[in-house]
């Protein structure tokens, strides 16, 4: 063994890098916490009672018998929803619906269907804070760079960039994979490295793409996901965005899965930070318009963009 | 042979209600999805002029594919009792300004892109959800679209991109207004939103 690489193994377990691990942990453990557990249910869901429904019926009555078509009642289209419809957007949905009477009877059964997910944010002064910090470094750093970057940089070496990136992180979708039970994924994660990294010249081309071999992402969060764990609460970190504590830690375990983290001895070096900044702007070049979006459409972007986390987390989870 | 015939006629007669079933939604949904990307699309539309009759030819579209007083009522869900009617047509036309105003240019991206239509799922009896995929060149995004049938047309009430659901987003959104302030609260948010663009 040559003396550099004991070098490095003594460096890589430094104690700051030691510290942040502990740091995420206990965020982890407060996943568990009672206090901490998801908000769910709109108190207005509750009061959806008979009484309720039965206040809904009238006015379809009142117009229903008019032999007239949908068209001409707009009293009634703009008529009270049903609890049947109310609850119908809010995920799964297992009540029958009575085709005949649109705006018709509702059954008690009916209004008391799933909520969408929801997520605790005892934090939100903080995360307000981190998010607006974001939307800053997005609008006076990261855009402008990516922006330069993607007109000087021609978009198939930028493709050929994200490949390289995505092909390299083979770890943490092969583990992740394999921890969540789906042998077949990991074996196929496997059998693209391999391939994209001789065919594909080191994984700059997507070969396996090409013969139709798609890839199955995974990451330590979502197993913690599939193994029951909750997302806690609801953390923005900056620069690194929307989280959770799973989330975070699952981040933290992925970053020891990525070979790009170990280009240098340090924990924070210039390399490794030069690697994961150009990723990031790379990534983002194919994305400028996104984020801009999401907040343009949004009438509160902050409570839009926590929301579209947890939906987006909580649907890989379940899949 | 005769009993070869009768599970075979038999298999025939189970299959018929399915097959007249699927299709349907998913063909409604692309045949009007796919006019917006033609009006995206059409050549003879570029420049200023072409911009604004673009714009309302998407309208029209829109109008065709979206059922947007049945997207209104979902999004705000039980707190929708709570507005009187002249206020839920004024939330329903606002609503629908913000999306128009939010996507339209997101669409216009999208032009050059393949979309693919999957397959439907059924929800209930009435609602079918229509799964779709935008290829680009580095990913694939999955959006679903989930019609509901009114009178014999399939209409959209939600659409679903990558797993986040468009009306439960604005619910979140909204239920914060509605938490603590009168609907007419709301109308002036969106009105404030509206007149901004």
């Amino acid at each position: 063994m040559n003396p550099m690489g004991q070098k490095r193994y003594r460096k890589r377990i430094c104690f700051p890098r030691l510290s942040i691990y502990l740091i995420l942990l206990l965020f982890f453990f407060l996943c568990f916490s009672p206090a901490y557990a998801a908000v769910t249910g709109d108190p207005d869901q509750g009061k959806s009672t008979v009484s309720d429904a039965q206040k809904v019926e009238k006015p379809a009555d009142e117009t229903g018998g008019a032999a007239v078509t949908a068209k001409e009642k707009p009293s009634d289209e703009y008529g009270d929803v049903t609890a049947e419809t109310a609850t119908s957007g809010e995920g799964p949905v297992t009540a029958k619906e009575k085709p005949s009477d649109e705006y018709g009877d509702v059954t008690a059964e009916t209004a008391t269907s799933g909520e969408g997910p929801s997520i605790a944010d005892p934090i939100e002064p903080w995360n307000r804070a981190m998010y607006h910090f974001n939307d800053k470094f997005y609008f006076w750093l990261l855009k402008p760079v990516a922006q330069g970057y993607k007109y000087v940089i021609p978009e198939e070496i930028r493709g050929m960039f994200s490949s390289f990136y995505e092909n390299i992180k083979m770890p943490i979708r092969f583990v992740n994979n394999l921890l969540q039970g789906k042998l077949a994924y990991a074996g196929i994660e496997l059998v693209r490295f391999m391939m994209n990294s001789t065919a594909g010249v080191l994984g700059f081309y997507d070969f396996a793409k090409a013969v139709e071999i798609p890839g199955h992402d995974a990451d330590f969060g979502q197993t913690l996901g599939k193994y029951g764990v909750g997302f806690g609460f609801y953390i923005v970190w900056p620069i690194l965005g929307p989280s959770s504590p799973r989330d975070s830690v699952g981040w933290a375990a992925d970053c020891m899965l990525k070979p790009t983290n170990y280009v240098s001895s340090e924990w924070i070096s210039p390399e490794g930070v030069g690697l994961y900044a150009h990723e990031k702007v790379n990534y983002y070049s194919f994305h400028i318009g996104d984020y801009e979006t999401l907040k343009g459409a949004a009438i509160d972007p902050y409570i839009a963009m926590r929301d579209a986390y947890i939906q987006y987390r909580k649907k890989l989870i379940e899949q | 042979m005769k009993k070869w015939v009768a599970s075979a006629t038999l298999l025939i007669f189970l299959m018929l209600p399915f097959l007249a079933f699927a299709g349907v939604p998913l063909d409604t949904v692309k045949t009007n999805v796919n006019s917006v990307l033609d009006v995206m699309r059409d050549p003879k539309l570029k420049g200023e002029a072409g911009k604004k009759v673009k714009e309302q030819r998407i309208v029209v579209a829109a109008e065709k594919l979206f059922d947007f007083v049945e997207l209104s009522k979902k999004t705000l869900g039980l707190n929708w009792n709570k507005l009187i009617p002249e206020q839920r047509k004024e939330f329903v036309e606002l609503y629908k300004t913000i999306l128009k105003d939010a996507y339209v240019d997101k669409i216009t991206a999208y032009t050059n892109e393949q979309v693919n239509f999957t397959k439907e799922v059924p929800i209930s009896e009435n609602m079918v959800e229509v799964q779709s995929s935008v290829v680009t060149k580095t990913a694939e995004t999955p959006i679903f679209y989930r019609v509901i049938k009114k009178d014999s047309d399939w209409k959209v009430f939600d659409v679903v991109i990558e797993g986040v659901s468009l009306i439960s987003n604005y619910r979140t959104q909204f239920r914060e207004i509605l938490g603590n302030n009168p609907p007419e609260k709301l109308l002036e948010t969106l009105r404030n939103k509206v007149g901004k663009k």
